[in-house]
């Protein structure tokens, strides 16, 4: 009985020793890993290969594995994706002529806030100084000066 | 100038408003393709009736068709059969790519190809029969290098086998109609 037990344990340790994936290094193995957590599923939104079990997302698995083991860099291995799926299947968007607003957008929007601030602070001063210029403070405080001083002898 | 000053965040809101109102309606499933204005990719895969008969893209040039990715595990594409059937009896050429399931070697059984066959027959005599021909693409790798994403897909191939339409999601009066009729047309002209 014994005998039984232990050779079905063998056999089903052979099967799941069977379903993991073999690397020859662990950079090749850390590459898989980087490569599955940055391709997207083109079949399900927002999640990764390595998360997702639809089924383009297992042949893609499948595939960068293949690659990785045929010794492609991260770079050919990206490049093969996008060329069948398209840059939807990054997670890292290139910078182009629709994404580069997603940087500029905050800077103009900074640029366009300091030039607020610098317009009203101009404004601001301008209006104090004209008041100061009109001269009729300075006709106040003298007629102030001089009500003083006719009470003084 | 303090008008002026009012109506730049009124518009920058009514801007932001319109971007916001504008994704309400659109699909995100919609996504570029990658492989429109391109060759088709090398393969030679078996034909599904006949597996003796080996299909390469040479083979398939020659006139405009749509290439439609279909299984009938799939019941989207088994609703569009109908609709599809009705495209080939006014003269559209339509050539079917079977899009086999993986299979887990534990749980299911090994691929039959028997069974499959005549679960396609009996598919296709229910539903109406659309396709030419069909190919079998057991492990799903021309579908990935045409970078399919699920079924029911449907490409237009030109005369001299350049992707010209890439369709995600199932072929409809309205589909047909709104996007892929001109591009057929298009292309099947001589």
């Amino acid at each position: 009985m014994k005998a039984i037990i232990t050779v079905l344990m063998l056999f089903c340790a052979a099967l799941s020793a069977e379903e993991m994936l073999q690397f020859r290094s662990d950079a090749e193995r850390q590459l898989f890993h980087q490569l599955t957590a940055e391709l997207r599923c083109p079949q399900c939104q927002n999640q990764n290969i390595a998360d997702s079990n639809a089924i383009v997302a297992v042949d893609m698995r499948q595939k960068t594995y293949e690659l990785v083991r045929q010794g492609q860099d991260r770079q050919q291995v990206l490049d093969y994706m996008i060329n069948r799926y398209g840059d939807f299947v990054h997670y890292q968007p290139p910078l182009n002529r629709y994404t580069v607003w997603l940087w500029l957008t905050p800077v103009l929007l900074l640029l366009l806030l300091l030039g607020i601030g610098v317009y009203r602070r101009a404004s601001q001063q301008a209006n104090a100084n004209t008041a100061a210029d009109d001269g009729s403070d300075s006709a106040e405080l003298d007629k102030l000066i001089a009500r003083y001083r006719s009470k003084k002898p | 100038m303090r008008k002026v000053l009012f109506y730049i965040p009124l518009s920058l809101f009514l801007l932001l408003t319109l971007f916001l109102l504008s994704g309400l309606f659109s699909d995100p499933r919609e996504r570029d393709s990658a492989v429109i204005n391109k060759p088709l990719p090398a393969f030679a895969l078996a034909d599904l009736m006949q597996p003796e008969h080996i299909w390469t893209p040479e083979k398939l040039a020659g006139e405009v068709f749509l290439l439609n990715v279909w299984g009938t595990w799939c019941p989207t594409c088994n609703a569009e059969l109908a609709y599809l059937a009705e495209l080939r009896a006014q003269g559209v050429k339509i050539v079917g790519l079977y899009y086999e399931l993986p299979r887990d070697p534990t749980f299911d059984a090994p691929f039959d190809l028997a069974t499959l066959q005549q679960d396609v027959t009996q598919k296709l005599a229910q539903q109406g029969d659309p396709y030419q021909f069909n190919i079998l693409d057991l492990q799903r790798t021309l579908s990935l290098d045409l970078g399919v994403s699920g079924a029911p897909e449907t490409f237009i191939i030109d005369a001299n086998g350049i992707v010209r339409a890439h369709h995600i999601g199932d072929i409809n009066p309205m589909v047909w109609r709104g996007k892929l009729a001109a591009v057929y047309q298009q292309w099947s002209k001589p």
